[in-house]
């Protein structure tokens, strides 16, 4: 506590939280929230024990591990819980690692592409004329592109992506589905009278896009990067099934494409399941919790008997 | 109330236009007349209605003396300074003298900032004082529109308010920064009975206190009686009638003042006959004309006179201004 | 016989803090052919009085006890068909900004049209066409903007189309609620003239709810004034204006700046309307009323008869109040 901190200031604070409390109690409400955010509790927890196999045991190293008594694909047993791949390395620890990868990768992306979808979508809305039309014919013209396809090209070209790379990428090309919205939102809260009054009182143009545009518009961009973290995993996942991913990375989808290059398709269902149930299930999990989100931050969506 | 006769804020010759957009296959876009050639003095130190129904203009004009729109002809003076067409730091420094109390309690307040945010602002903005200092005025500023205890309403956020306490904090917001003129776009349309008539008193009292400068835009004209001590009624852009505000309400001169009056809900009376009785039963039908804008309804226009030439502002009395030919003194 | 008698009505709403008593114990009676007016501010639950009757609650409103009887029957033991067919034919409500209830993109002889068919099935589009041209006679709006958009009227204009409609199947009983509230003074007039007219040349009742004391006092022949949830004060109009004896009333009345008569300081209620989740045990006004007792604010408010047709809920009234 500063000097320069007042007792208002201070009971500020105290209203962060209650609001975060208020909130929770709505979004408790909502059964697919409660199941969301169950699953990422899991998959977080599976994220976090990505490190004990490897301790545990070398063989367990998800890549370079290798168990020296097996060398093929073998099913669940007590030495690995779920397996072991081609080569006999420990599947679980890699599952393991492939939610940590996710989760990087997912929400790395996803805060990516929304800082900057933000930050455009404000911009283009607020300032308007020329800037708008230039800003929002960029963002069409990156919509346009095929993101994937794109992507596969540039793997092409370059060789091997790196995984930080492929989440820059990933965020290049997801930003104008954000400043798309936050735009339309900003143009509806340009004209209302808060806004004309912060110009009244003599707030230029930066001060009125920050200090009252944005903190309306954060809301959305939070619930907005929900739904990118599903379309950053997703991407990753596809690509490094098609065999573009980071070779040095262990993600769900390379795993896939392990299975399906060593022609183990229908051959290890152990193997092959647990890494696309995975991906469908975090994928599934972030959208629930982006719906539930969604009653909490606007008002008006809450169901009725809810009012207060 | 003892204050000299200055004028500190003057519309001379104003017309603002707004284009419309054609509506898909209609008629071509048209302007809008939203002020016609308006002239208005303002004196310090008084509350100055502005009457008129909707369409009228006189929100149009609040917008132009806070500089949220420009006028296309025309000047605006504070001061005897000219300030159409402002920019950059004087417009700023503007901003500290000219303030303005919006219409809707609901929609005025950044529903993410608190009550203490939203009030230091505008000292925030124009770098006045430091933190302590601030809180003081702003504490001060809360006191004096009746949010006691400060510290009470001052980390609340609007929608735990009602509508009276938002549009205190909305007069707060104007009044922190000490301005010397307050445009009060019809503070009170959106409130209840009760809460109108604190919000009046508590703007007689920021008169008082602050000796600003207030203008008053409202639709009702028992309001702007209770208020103002001038009063001008505006009818689609234009000024029909001017001067004090008894003197208007209790005689009025123009026939657009006179229907305004017949049209108000008589309090238990049942009077079925209208005391002045110049609105027509039902408009004449338009045709080009030039003449005075109330032509389509007055009851008493004359047929040639009135629909070719506009009627100007003619002094009957003692600063009573009516815009009719008819007009008896 | 009344047209409609309403006994002891409570309504309430569940909502996340809590049950919300919005009426408390309302009773008043409306006879055909007269009018009567509920005035209050924004949470007296004047709105909630007009949805009751309509049987028109949200999922979270329950009415918890009371009868409201319209016709000789009780419109509580009804069942939603049998609602369904008692709206609009014999009471249809006017909503609050009603206006925006029409459908832009369909005209406005079409909208009124479908609400008579649908009520009257065996009405063809044919006889219901003449009969929104009378209808249209009968509110005022020209006979050539018949088959006009929505958007291509005024506000006034757009109302009195609101009108027709609630009048298209010939009901005994309209509520209005904040019918003028939107529009200018000279339109309001108007509209309240129509109102009026067609009220006497019907003989059709109407319950007027606003908030705007003075549009009542020249509509309605009966005034209900409502504060917290409760009717405070009841009787014909003269008595309510010209010699108001709640405290509530006379302090709402002296909250109105007025433009004849002396220009007086106006004084607001001070404090502010109790909550009702967790409304007081004695009188609700007591914690502002300047004539409060130790009684008030103990002792639920009894029905006080002033007068055979001018009551008040309140303890000092006929002692301390007025003459």
């Amino acid at each position: 506590m500063t000097t320069a901190d007042t007792g208002i200031e201070l009971s500020e604070r105290l209203q962060w939280m209650n609001r975060l409390i208020e909130g929770w109690s709505i979004y408790k409400k909502n059964l697919l929230g409660k199941i969301g955010i169950i699953l990422l509790v899991l998959f977080a927890l599976m994220a976090l024990c990505s490190f004990i196999p490897p301790l545990l045991d070398p063989m367990y190293q998800p890549m370079a591990g290798v168990d020296p008594e097996i060398s093929t694909a073998t099913g669940p047993s007590t030495r690995h819980w779920l397996g072991t791949d081609f080569m006999g390395r420990d599947i679980l620890s890699q599952l393991l690692t492939g939610a940590r990868i996710a989760f990087m990768v997912g929400v790395s992306a996803a805060f990516m592409s929304v800082f900057l979808g933000t930050a455009i979508g404000m911009i283009a809305g607020y300032v308007g004329k020329f800037m708008d039309t230039l800003l929002m014919r960029l963002a069409d013209m990156i919509m346009v592109m095929p993101a994937l396809l794109v992507l596969l090209m540039l793997a092409a070209l370059f060789g091997q992506l790196s995984i930080w790379f492929i989440v820059f990428f990933i965020a290049l090309f997801r930003w104008p589905g954000v400043s798309r919205v936050i735009r339309a939102q900003t143009l509806s809260l340009k004209h209302r009278p808060f806004i004309e009054a912060a110009k009244v009182a003599g707030a230029s143009n930066l001060r009125i896009i920050f200090r009252h545009i944005m903190p309306n518009v954060l809301p959305l961009s939070f619930l907005y990067m929900t739904f990118q973290v599903t379309s950053a995993i997703i991407i990753e996942a596809a690509l490094a099934f098609l065999g573009f991913g980071d070779p040095g990375t262990v993600s769900w989808g390379m795993m896939l494409q392990w299975v399906w290059k060593t022609g183990h398709m229908f051959r290890a269902p152990y193997w092959l399941l647990p890494p696309g149930i995975c991906i469908s299930l975090i994928t599934l999990s972030f959208y629930m919790l982006g719906r539930a989100m969604d009653e909490v931050l606007d008002p008006r969506l809450r169901k009725e008997g809810e009012t207060d | 109330m003892e204050h000299v006769e200055e004028t500190i804020l003057e519309f001379d010759g104003i017309v603002k236009k707004y284009k419309t957009r054609a509506f898909l296959f209609g008629a071509r876009g048209q302007d809008v007349v939203a002020l016609n050639e308006i002239n208005i003095k303002i004196t310090r130190g008084e509350i100055f209605g502005l009457v008129g129904e909707s369409g009228s203009g006189k929100t149009t004009a609040g917008r132009l003396i806070v500089r949220l729109e420009e006028p296309e002809r025309g000047k605006i003076y504070l001061d005897g300074n000219e300030i159409t067409g402002l920019k950059g730091k004087i417009s700023k420094d503007y901003s500290r003298k000219v303030q303005m109390i919006f219409q809707d309690p609901y929609q005025s307040l950044n529903p993410q900032l608190s009550v203490y945010d939203t009030i230091s602002e505008p000292l925030i903005i124009h770098k006045i004082g430091n933190g302590k200092a601030r809180e003081n005025v702003v504490l001060q500023t809360m006191k004096s529109v009746g949010l006691s205890p400060p510290h009470d309403f001052a980390h609340r956020f609007p929608h735990q308010l009602s509508g009276g306490q938002r549009q205190r904090i909305a007069i707060a917001r104007a009044m922190v920064l000490n301005p010397e003129f307050v445009v009060a776009d019809e503070p009170t349309s959106m409130l209840d009975a009760s809460m109108s008539a604190q919000i009046f008193n508590i703007l007689l009292d920021m008169r008082k206190q602050f000796n600003v400068t207030i203008l008053f835009i409202t639709h009702s004209l028992a309001a702007a009686r209770y208020l103002c001590e001038r009063i001008a009624v505006m009818y689609r852009g234009n000024l029909m009638e001017t001067g004090p505000a008894d003197d208007v309400l209790k005689n009025p001169k123009h026939p657009y003042t006179q229907a305004l009056i017949d049209a108000l809900p008589k309090f238990g009376n049942s009077r079925d006959v209208n005391r002045y009785d110049t609105l027509l039963r039902s408009e004449r039908v338009p045709s080009e004309h030039i003449g005075c804008p109330f032509f389509l309804r007055c009851s008493c226009a004359d047929q040639i006179k009135c629909s070719h030439e506009k009627p100007p502002l003619m002094r009957l009395g003692d600063s009573h201004s009516v815009a009719c030919f008819y007009a008896e003194p | 016989m009344a047209l409609l008698v309403v006994d002891n009505l409570s309504v309430g709403y569940q909502g996340q803090k809590g049950y919300l008593q919005a009426l408390e114990g309302i009773s008043f009676s409306l006879e055909a052919g007269k009018s009567l007016g509920f005035v209050g501010e924004s949470g007296c639950g004047k709105t909630t009085l007009g949805m009751a009757v309509m049987r028109l609650m949200p999922s979270n409103g329950f009415i918890r006890n009371g009868r409201i009887i319209f016709d000789g029957e009780d419109l509580l033991e009804k069942t939603d068909e049998e609602m369904r067919r008692i709206r609009w034919q014999k009471i249809a409500m006017i909503f609050q900004s009603a206006m925006n209830a029409l459908n832009p993109v369909h005209r406005v002889c079409n909208q009124i049209v479908e609400a008579i068919v649908t009520h009257s099935p065996l009405i063809d589009k044919k006889e219901a066409y003449e009969q929104v041209r009378d209808l249209f006679q009968l509110v005022g709006l020209p006979e050539n903007r018949i088959r006009d958009y929505p958007h291509q009227y005024s506000g006034g204009m757009k109302q009195r189309a609101i009108i027709a409609m609630a009048l298209a199947c010939n009901p005994q009983l309209i509520i209005a609620d904040e019918p003028t509230t939107a529009l200018d003074v000279i339109v309001q007039d108007q509209i309240l003239d129509e109102i009026k007219n067609i009220q006497t040349e019907l003989n059709i009742s109407v319950i007027y709810i606003s908030h705007d004391i003075s549009i009542v006092a020249d509509v309605c022949h009966h005034i209900g004034v409502m504060y917290a949830g409760q009717l405070v004060e009841y009787g014909a109009r003269e008595e309510v204006f010209n010699n108001p004896m709640h405290p509530y009333t006379r302090a709402l009345l002296s909250s109105y700046p007025t433009l004849t008569g002396e220009k007086s300081h106006l004084m607001p209620i001070p404090g502010e309307a109790p909550n009702l989740i967790n409304p007081p045990s004695g009188c609700r006004f007591s914690d502002r009323c300047a004539e409060a007792r130790e009684t008030c604010r103990r002792n639920h408010s009894v029905w006080l008869e002033l007068a055979p047709t001018h009551k008040v809920l309140c303890h000092q009234c006929g002692k301390n109040c007025g003459q």
